[in-house]
């Protein structure tokens, strides 16, 4: 009985309040500030007018290291920066935890992989992380220039660590940008996400 | 290339792993290979295969202390192990998943394995030429504590074959196998039904016995997997409501699932829950045919149902005593009342009300006018009928006789007389027909209508059949006689059944109707001319009047604490200034069910129900009114349930529909509060 009134207290009475403010498919997308690894802070509703992609990433995930060994996120993140979208790196992972890093170390791995996201982002407390339940790195999501929530889900169809499943797979990320740059409707708004549970603060 | 993939972090760490990487995946393929914190191999349960038999192997996973694998669907994050075989000489079956476990990460949670685990395949042997078989297993893993570690490995055995009969020894690994059974879940899958409100999955299901049971989704897009699964139970049925994954998306036919608690597990396949009257059941996977054999078997054995075999039999002593002319009439009027039905059905599902046949019968009218038909039909086989009206069913010239107008309405009367009986007897031919595209539809009542007219049909159509019919005499007064009771047991049927769509008083206005109609008639019998015709009128008058009452007295059988809902009484109570709650439902709704065991169960709810102020108007749905449908469509629902809590005429609250004691007691203080505000202001 106790659990059951813990839970339904829970479902009933936090889930409405959360989901309100949490991220929703065509509605508008939850607002955050974040400190990005240059010490900067980050609004998202100040990229309003611009695309912005958010990328759930923890450097040590096998996951992402499936998409960063083969160059294939930061290559997206090249293409489409280029293309005036925002590309944003969100770090959840608590303090010592899988995929933790500090800002030098962050700009270091941007360097040395390679990478070209927008900014790198802290997420230590997971706050922001919960408000898009972002579940897996990588998790991606898509916010139109309105603000509105355009795409949830997995980076691509292949749920593996496989490198080599990368090219036989349909990147989602891909193809809902795709679809969105030219005016036309995404098919698949939302996807179970695949990888490493984020590391959150329990 | 190593810097490149893995980045400068830990380099050394990642040198090992790629070091047991290229190790197990390397060219010299063995039965086992060993990846970061697990060991895997390949195994097989005999030393030995031959054809004929199906034999076991599997892929052991034995991770470290501490970390697991996954289960075929791993929950919110990981990744299910996969296995590509690879040989000529076998055919290789599914994984045979073990019961997993829940595991908590933060607060996610995931599916899978702690410690040694055994994914059991069955194999049979396609060859048995060979000396020996081999077995090459492509897998791949993820292995977790909190940190995750992907791993593949090529595994090969090379097993002997054995000629047919010669006998077979175990392997070391048998034992394995033998404790890996007692962890898989039992077949055939328990059925169960469930059904999706905007954020919730509501299930029901029996248990095989009771248990602190979870159920583990197939699919990782269906449930959230970290809420609490916390069932409610009514009789036998226990019911879970879950909110729904944030993933879902389609509308499934079917949803497939493991309940486990822990020790055993039962597969559970689960279907939308729909109104019990156009549920299917098994019957939808049978092919068409079977189901127009079905339904032609079911028409013939119609004719011997009680209600229609007297009409029958009469027809087929008049067929007997008169020399026949026209054969076509009495099929032919089979066929098209079954037609008018088809297109009855099949226009009113295009207008989108499910209805199931008997559906006619859910009007209590038209029972009533049945009631009558059946009586009167009842008094001219016991020859009370005035000699104006006599022997036929309705009216002399339509049936009697045997010209073709005369069968034709023989027919006819064949079919509404034979509507009762159906729906136990056709319930399959007849779910399905409800179900399925309109031109199957009418292939049913086809068939149903070709199986129902033949055997009349052939009766006088050869010689050879006539001479099957008893000759006349003395005997077919006293049969006929008889055939009398088998419709007033049907008349007492529908009574019967008028009781449960009216009410005491209702059925009281129908069975004196009755009488009455039945006093009219044999008066009419016994008076000349004017007055045998103005008896026959009030007889009709006496029945039209009857049946009209009788019906329109509706059951007040309600719900203890609560009143059954009207708009003019809701109206009435917002206008009286009144707390009104509303709670649309029906017996068929799964989440409906659930609420009102945890929330209007509740005995702080019920106190507050008892204060007096607060009135609680159940609309019930289970059999489908307009006067609910208007009020959903006002709310823009189309189904239950819906909630509401009316301020008076001030406000109103649309509760959620999944519902705790607590939301409805807030929502009950809250209308209060406005009234009051309203009132002092």
């Amino acid at each position: 009985m106790q659990r059951l009134i813990k839970w339904f207290v829970i479902t009933t009475f936090f889930a409405p309040a959360m989901s309100m403010a949490a991220a929703k498919i065509d509605a508008i997308a939850p607002d955050f500030t974040l400190q990005d690894s240059y010490g900067k802070t980050v609004t998202l509703s100040d990229f309003k007018g611009k695309y912005v992609v958010l990328e759930w990433t923890n450097h040590l995930c096998p996951y992402v290291k499936k998409h960063y060994g083969s160059d294939n996120m930061q290559s997206l993140q090249r293409k489409y920066t280029q293309q005036d979208v925002v590309w944003l790196s969100v770090i959840s992972s608590a303090k010592g935890k899988q995929g933790h890093v500090d800002a030098n170390k962050a700009n270091d791995l941007t360097k040395t992989r390679n990478a070209s996201p927008s900014h790198v982002l802290f997420d230590e407390s997971g706050a922001v992380g919960r408000l898009y339940k972002a579940k897996t790195t990588p998790h991606m999501y898509i916010i139109n220039p309105e603000g509105k929530l355009s795409y949830a889900g997995a980076i691509d169809s292949i749920k593996s660590a496989n490198p080599a499943d990368i090219p036989k797979a349909t990147n989602y990320v891909v193809s809902s940008l795709t679809n969105l740059l030219a005016g036309k409707a995404i098919n698949k708004k939302i996807t179970k996400p695949y990888g490493c549970s984020i590391k959150y603060k329990s | 290339m190593i810097k490149d993939i893995f980045g400068t972090d830990n380099c050394m760490v990642k040198l090992i792993f790629i070091f047991l990487l290229v190790f197990s995946c390397g060219g010299f393929a063995q039965n086992s290979a060993t990846g970061p914190h697990i060991e895997v191999s390949l195994v097989s349960e005999t030393s030995q295969l031959s054809i004929g038999k199906t034999h076991w192997i599997g892929i052991i996973l034995n991770p470290e202390q501490g970390w697991h694998t996954y289960w075929l669907n791993p929950g919110d994050s990981g990744e299910a192990p996969k296995i590509e075989w690879h040989s000529d000489a076998i055919e290789f079956g599914n994984i045979q998943w073990p019961i997993p476990k829940a595991i908590e990460v933060a607060h996610l949670v995931n599916y899978g394995y702690e410690g040694r685990t055994l994914l059991m395949v069955p194999i049979t042997l396609k060859e048995q030429s060979l000396p020996h078989a081999t077995i090459k297993a492509d897998l791949s893993w993820l292995v977790c504590k909190e940190d995750c570690i992907p791993g593949w490995a090529k595994l090969e055995l090379d097993l002997p074959i054995v000629p047919t009969g010669q006998s077979i020894d175990y392997s070391d690994h048998q034992a394995l196998f033998e404790q890996t059974r007692l962890r898989l879940a039992n077949k055939p899958f328990i059925e169960a039904k469930f059904e999706l409100s905007e954020s919730h999955i509501a299930l029901q299901m029996a248990w095989p016995y009771q248990s602190n049971w979870q159920i583990f989704p197939f699919r990782g897009d269906v449930i959230q997997h970290n809420a609490a699964q916390d069932w409610t139970q009514s009789q036998d049925v226990a019911q879970l409501v879950l909110p729904l994954s944030d993933y879902f998306s389609s509308q499934p036919d079917s949803l497939k699932f493991l309940l486990s608690d822990g020790g055993s597990g039962y597969y559970v396949n689960a279907l939308p829950n729909s109104p019990d009257f156009i549920r299917t059941d098994n019957t939808a996977s049978k092919p068409i045919w079977v189901i127009l054999v079905f339904a032609f078997l079911g028409g013939l054995i119609l004719n011997i149902m009680p209600c229609v075999l007297p009409v029958l039999s009469m027809k087929a002593l008049a067929l007997s005593s008169t020399e026949c002319k026209s054969h076509w009439g009495y099929p032919l009027g089979v066929i098209i009342s079954f037609w008018l039905f088809a297109a009855v059905v099949i226009s009113l599902k295009a207008a989108g009300s499910a209805v199931g046949w008997g559906f006619h019968l859910q009007e209590p009218l038209l029972i009533a006018a049945l009631a009558f038909l059946f009586t009167f039909i009842a008094m001219m086989l016991w020859d009370l009928l005035p000699p104006s009206v006599n022997m036929s069913g309705i009216g002399h010239s339509l049936t009697q006789g045997s010209s073709f107008f005369s069968q034709f309405f023989t027919g006819v009367l064949a079919v509404i007389v034979a509507s009762p009986c159906t729906a136990p007897f056709m319930a399959t031919a007849l779910g399905v027909a409800m179900l399925s595209p309109a031109f199957e539809t009418w292939l049913v009542f086809t068939a149903l209508a070709v199986g129902f007219a033949l055997p009349m049909t052939l009766l006088p159509m050869s010689s050879h059949f006539a001479k099957l019919l008893p000759k006349p005499g003395a005997w077919m007064e006293t049969f006929k006689h008889f055939l009398g009771f088998p419709m007033i047991a049907t008349v007492v049927w529908l009574v019967w059944v008028f009781l449960s769509q009216t009410s005491s008083m209702g059925q009281l206005w129908l069975l004196s109707g009755l009488l009455l109609f039945a006093l009219f008639i044999w008066l009419s019998s016994k008076m000349g001319r004017p007055f045998s015709y103005i008896f026959m009128l009030m007889a009709v008058g006496i029945a039209t009047l009857s049946s009209m009452k009788g019906t329109h007295i509706t059951s007040d059988d309600q719900q203890l604490g609560s009143d059954q809902f009207s708009e003019q009484k809701l109206s009435q109570l917002r206008n009286e200034n009144h707390v009104v709650v509303v709670n649309m439902t029906a017996d068929w709704c799964i989440t409906c069910k659930v609420n009102e065991q945890v929330a209007f169960k509740d005995d702080a709810l019920k106190a507050l129900f008892e204060e007096g102020d607060i009135d609680y108007l159940v609309g019930d749905w289970t059999n489908k009114n307009t006067t609910i449908l208007n009020y959903l469509k006002q709310y823009q629902r189309s189904g239950v349930p819906l909630y509401i809590v009316y301020a008076g005429n001030h406000s109103k609250q649309i509760l959620p529909q999944v519902l705790t004691p607590e939301i409805v007691i807030d929502a009950i203080y809250e209308a209060r509060k406005e009234i009051n505000n309203a009132t002092s202001n």
